[in-house]
């Protein structure tokens, strides 16, 4: 046997790739849809100053290249701040604020979506703020939203091969390491490009079925 | 300002970096339009097989990371004894996957034609090439113009990840720029407004395009 042969103990490693990729794609999209959201909603009250950050912020984030600002965060906020920075918490950082931006974007037609109608009969019912946000605004909302958000989150778990680039252990780096040491790229991308493709199918499925869920309260069901 | 004294002195190395990225987009558009519009007429076809393979080539290549089909075709192609540079390679897999969504686009934009205005067309006899370029073609581009600019966005921003297979291209070149001058920060914070400045530029001129093809519409 050859060390360039693949053994059993590849298929562990990949597995832990793909731990690494979902891992790291579930918890930057929690924190990214936090963050969108809380952006949302400050750019509906109108709270003075906020709305061009806001919007220059997130639309410098969408039109440039992720890997771009990998770099940016990994590199140079270390160098420029003097702190330490692992790969790792790079990553996390960057691609949050990256699905953040396209998050927001999406929250915020969801809220534009509604009628003024709407909101101003339930202030007319007495409701107050928060009332109107939990009980008006984010139903309707969420269930204009979801379609869309589950085609950026697809988009965004491919996004997350380009953290190999900065050394996070994720399945491309495991890919790399693969093709170096067995010298058969054909199968390695091959099988890495496969497992990307059946988690992507299956996070759209999901989504398919989560969208069709809230889409069911919304249709008019008769008296 | 600190930004422009770190650039300063590589302005003409990062333009040569940006030649390649604009060469590297203009040919993977033109690539990414040929193979889109072979794929959108395999997807209008009857026969089961040819629109099977076209519809399995634009579900693969849209669900796979673009970072994998570049790795597969850089480290695969010299396994079949096609041995050509880095470049070549980026533009390849640039048009590969551009394609996949390119195929959308015209699809999209041929299937909003009303049958009957193609019929028409017929009956006032036009004749095949006449209704093609006269009529199927000013229709299906006013409505493709937006999210084909959206392609050539995303082909732009997708360019950047050509760095990562010694294309030295615009981020290519900020990377040497970084590590020569060791002042990261400032070198890509520059880059990365670039980037958003290129296209936020190119997506007002789509829109101008836009509006210039829709200005006979009303409404609309």
């Amino acid at each position: 046997m050859r060390y360039a042969d693949f053994t059993p103990y590849d298929i562990i490693l990949l597995l832990q790739g793909l731990g690494v990729t979902l891992a790291l794609f579930i918890g930057t999209t929690l924190i990214g849809l936090a963050i969108g959201l809380l952006l949302a909603v400050v750019h509906h009250y109108r709270i003075p100053g906020c709305r061009p950050v806001i919007v220059v912020v997130t639309e410098a984030l969408k039109n440039s290249p992720v890997l771009v600002q990998l770099f940016l965060v990994f590199f140079g906020i270390p160098a420029f701040l003097h702190i330490r920075m692992t790969p790792v918490e790079a990553a996390t950082l960057t691609i949050s604020l990256n699905t953040a931006a396209f998050a927001f974007v999406i929250f915020r037609s969801g809220i534009e979506s509604i009628d003024r109608d709407q909101i101003e009969a339930a202030k007319v019912f007495g409701l107050n703020r928060s009332q109107i946000l939990r009980l008006v605004i984010a139903p309707q909302a969420t269930a204009f939203a979801v379609g869309p958000l589950v085609g950026i989150l697809v988009n965004q778990l491919q996004v997350t091969s380009l953290i190999s680039v900065i050394g996070v252990f994720d399945l491309t780096k495991i890919g790399n390491i693969l093709n170096l040491r067995t010298l058969q790229p054909f199968i390695v991308w091959a099988v890495i490009g496969l497992i990307y493709y059946i988690a992507a199918k299956t996070l759209a499925h999901v989504g398919g079925r989560i969208e069709a869920a809230l889409r069911k309260s919304v249709k008019w069901g008769g008296i | 300002m600190r930004f422009w004294r770190v650039i300063e002195p590589y302005i003409g190395f990062l333009l040569q970096g940006f030649a390649l990225t604009i060469a590297a987009c203009l040919l993977a558009i033109a690539g990414a339009v040929l193979l889109g519009a072979l794929t959108a007429s395999m997807r209008s076809s009857g026969n089961k097989l040819v629109r099977g393979i076209a519809n399995a080539y634009g579900d693969v290549f849209r669900n796979v990371p673009f970072l994998v089909q570049l790795f597969f075709f850089f480290y695969g192609l010299p396994e079949l004894g096609i041995y050509i540079g880095a470049f070549e390679t980026g533009v390849i897999a640039m048009s590969i996957a551009g394609g996949a969504f390119v195929s959308d686009v015209i699809l999209s934009g041929i299937l909003t034609i009303d049958a009957g205005v193609i019929d028409a067309a017929k009956v006032s006899g036009l004749s095949r090439v006449k209704i093609f370029t006269r009529i199927v073609l000013p229709i299906a581009m006013r409505v493709s113009v937006r999210p084909m600019g959206s392609v050539l966005i995303n082909l732009v921003l997708t360019s950047s990840i050509l760095s990562t297979i010694t294309v030295n291209e615009l981020t290519g070149a900020a990377k040497i720029v970084a590590a020569t001058t060791f002042k990261p920060f400032e070198v890509y914070a520059v880059l990365l407004v670039l980037y958003a400045s290129l296209t936020t530029l190119l997506s007002f001129a789509i829109s101008a395009i836009h509006h210039r093809l829709n200005r006979f519409m009303t409404g609309g």
